[in-house]
């Protein structure tokens, strides 16, 4: 009878201690998420680092690298923050917290603009047949990716799969819609000098290429025609071809420019306006 | 004695290790605090273990986490804090020397020379100051970094260990006589021949390509004038004498240039060696 | 163009730590960073000199120089340089300057042994290094890229 009294009041007092130290790690753990809320981002690392250090089970260290990859991306330090996730996934105790973890890795890639990467895990999760059940949020992960890779069709594509992302999928035409074509640009202005200018609405510049291309052009055949040949193979090289050149680049060049507008406006939507889950 | 058995298995199956994590739980108490600074600071995580040193040293003074603290602003490059953490270390401390050496590495890494030369000097003061061999090569080896004169050669060398002394003779050595370019000389080298200033300054291509524009459109002006084309005589004359007079000028820029560009190099080079050395300070290890 | 640049190899005494400081939030942006290339074509009437260079050069960039490609490998460009060197000193020597500028221009060998580059590919070779004042120059490794913006 002793004995039993003296086992069921120690086995009391080892359920207080578990009890205890869990509070102990939960505090510790609410302690860094509310740096993290505070916006102290440095000091809620800090406090995951510690809880990881004494939290010999284990119970909290998949969420302390969670919470210290997140600080991490917080502060832009986003190969830091991949690194945090990377044992956070390492420490997944269930298939959930995996497929969490490596979609942290995904958004930090993405932030990073190491977009292949980010598509890499991507192909790796869709592959993966734990995952079968979560295409949804495989492919939301994979349009904000071809958005941050600049791939505004395909982004489209992947929102389109994704009954509840019509505004996204929307938008991700528009832009390729609204996106001027380089190759083509680059291309019209190759017979018409000035031409893929003037298509991105760059006129001015090129009226003015047309303008030095037929005036150089112009003088070089003329010397050509009345057998001046070594007058106009220096005005072809130094002069038209010079401005030839140059109508092309722009040609590129406003294309480029052109499109990284139209990205932008979109971008600055997407951070500032857009409701839903960013990266 | 079959009750005392069991009580013995439980105590040591589920008690004890619970009452050693009872131990471990309280994550703030002072001993738990240094135990984490430790761990940051042993992964080099300092400003951390700086931050977790202060706290437990608030309560608990001591001189090797001060130590520790002082190191770990040294290691961020702090050496404001670092200097003046070191430099409190009392003569009855055991790590005293210890601290006087990093006192001086920090005074040293934050160019503070002539801080530095004149504290040196003082440990004279010092009875059997353990490391005033040390202390005496980074006294002289600091001369290496500012504009003070050396002293002669052979005395400046005799402070040194004999494995250093190579390396320290190629320094004194240039230091003392640097391997400058005249920008003047580039200038009258360009000003006889156009691009001699270049070459002279290691810059040939550059050089090869101020000859040949001088040269060539020289010659256009001179067919230019003889053929009775005045314009463009003029033209390339005038072209020509701007390449000739812009050469002149860029072959003194490009000296001073090079001058700069080799004592960068020098400066590397003793920084790089001083670093390799530790400052010839002699550092504890807590990492082990 | 403005340059801004941030040094990334500069091991000379201590190599740097990145956990020397508390960090906060960062501000980051979604939008790809833009080198729209804008050039200041504002008049310059500190002096009658400058207003006639300044005007020459404004022409010169606005009918020929954006239009005929990008022909100078260093940054600030050729007519940027000679603009930036008048400026800082004085006719005369900017004159000179921009003559050297241009025949190292010319020298198509070995600009990776002794220029930084910028970003976006250029040569880096400021006004600051040419002025004959010593104190001027600060000497950047060819090794370091320079960032621009």
């Amino acid at each position: 009878m002793k004995i039993t009294v003296t086992i069921f009041l120690l086995t009391l007092i080892c359920t207080a201690q578990n009890l205890f130290a869990q509070n102990e790690f939960s505090r510790q753990y609410n302690l860094a998420l509310k740096f993290y809320d505070e916006g102290k981002f440095y000091d809620a690392v800090t406090e995951c680092k510690r809880l990881i250090f004494f939290d010999a089970d284990s119970q909290y260290t998949y969420c302390a690298y969670m919470l210290m990859g997140k600080s991490y991306k917080m502060g832009a330090k986003f190969s830091d923050a991949i690194l945090n996730f990377t044992n956070a996934e390492l420490n997944a105790k269930t298939s959930d917290e995996v497929f969490q973890s490596k979609i942290e890795i995904i958004r930090a890639n993405i932030l990073r603009r190491t977009t292949d990467r980010a598509l890499q895990l991507l192909d790796e999760l869709d592959d993966d047949k734990n995952f079968s059940s979560r295409t949804a949020g495989i492919n939301y992960w994979r349009g904000w990716t071809y958005i941050f890779a600049d791939k505004w069709k395909k982004a489209a594509v992947s929102f389109s799969k994704i009954d509840s992302c019509k505004q996204l999928e929307k938008l991700c035409r528009q832009v390729d819609d609204d996106k001027y074509s380089e190759t083509f640009s680059y291309l019209i202005s190759h017979f018409i000098p000035g031409a893929g200018q003037i298509y991105t609405g760059n006129y001015v510049s090129g009226i003015l290429s047309l303008g030095w291309n037929v005036l150089w052009g112009y003088v070089t055949i003329n010397s050509f025609a009345a057998n001046r040949i070594f007058d106009g193979l220096i005005e072809l090289n130094f002069l038209w071809l010079r401005f030839y050149n140059g109508n092309l680049q722009n040609a590129q060049k406003f294309a480029v420019y052109e499109n990284q507008k139209i990205a932008n406006k979109a971008l600055y939507f997407l951070q500032f306006q857009y409701k839903g889950l960013k990266p | 004695m079959k009750k005392i058995f069991l009580l013995f298995i439980f105590f040591f199956t589920t008690g004890f290790p619970q009452a050693v994590k009872q131990n471990e739980i309280n994550l703030f108490s002072p001993a738990n605090i240094k135990k984490f600074a430790d761990y940051l600071f042993c992964s080099n995580d300092y400003l951390r273990a700086a931050l977790e040193y202060e706290k437990y040293f608030s309560l608990y003074p001591n001189d090797s986490v001060k130590f520790k603290i002082a190191t770990a602003y040294s290691k961020i490059g702090d050496y404001d804090k670092s200097a003046l953490m070191f430099d409190s270390f009392t003569k009855s401390s055991e790590l005293f020397p210890y601290a006087k050496m990093e006192y001086f590495k920090s005074l040293f890494q934050e160019k503070n020379y002539f801080r530095l030369r004149s504290s040196i000097l003082n440990i004279d003061s010092i009875n059997n100051f353990r490391f005033a061999y040390q202390a005496k090569e980074l006294y002289y080896y600091s001369y290496l970094f500012t504009i003070d004169t050396l002293p002669p050669e052979s005395i400046y060398l005799a402070h040194f260990d004999k494995t250093d002394i190579r390396q320290i003779k190629n320094f004194y050595e240039w230091k003392t006589d640097p391997p400058h370019k005249s920008p003047l000389l580039a200038a009258l080298l360009s000003a006889v021949i156009p691009g001699a200033g270049k070459f002279y300054v290691d810059q040939v291509a550059d050089g090869i390509t101020a000859l040949v524009a001088t040269a060539s459109l020289g010659y256009l002006s001179y067919t230019d004038f003889k053929a009775g084309h005045y314009f463009r005589g003029w033209l390339f004359g005038g072209l020509a004498a701007g390449f000739y007079a812009g050469n002149i000028y860029g072959s003194a820029a490009a000296a001073q240039i090079y001058n700069v560009k080799i004592q960068f190099d020098f400066e590397n080079s003793i920084g790089v060696f001083i670093n390799a050395k530790n400052f010839f300070t002699p550092g504890i290890n807590f990492c082990k | 163009m403005k340059l801004f640049f941030l040094i990334l190899l500069f091991t000379v005494q201590v190599s740097a730590q990145n956990n020397g400081q508390k960090w906060g939030k960062a501000n980051y942006s979604y939008a790809i960073k833009i080198d729209d290339g804008q050039r200041d074509f504002s008049i310059d009437s500190k002096s009658p000199e400058r207003l006639v260079l300044k005007s020459i050069l404004d022409s010169y960039w606005f009918f020929i120089s954006d239009v005929d490609g990008d022909n100078c490998s260093f940054s600030p460009t050729c007519s940027n340089f000679f603009l930036q060197a008048v400026r800082k000193t004085n006719l005369v020597q900017g004159t000179l300057m921009f003559f050297d500028r241009f025949t190292r221009d010319m020298d198509i060998y070995n600009k990776f042994d002794h220029y930084p580059e910028v970003e976006d590919g250029h040569f880096y070779d400021p006004v600051s290094l040419y002025t004959l004042n010593k104190n001027e120059i600060k000497y950047i490794p060819p090794s370091v890229v320079i960032k621009s913006e």
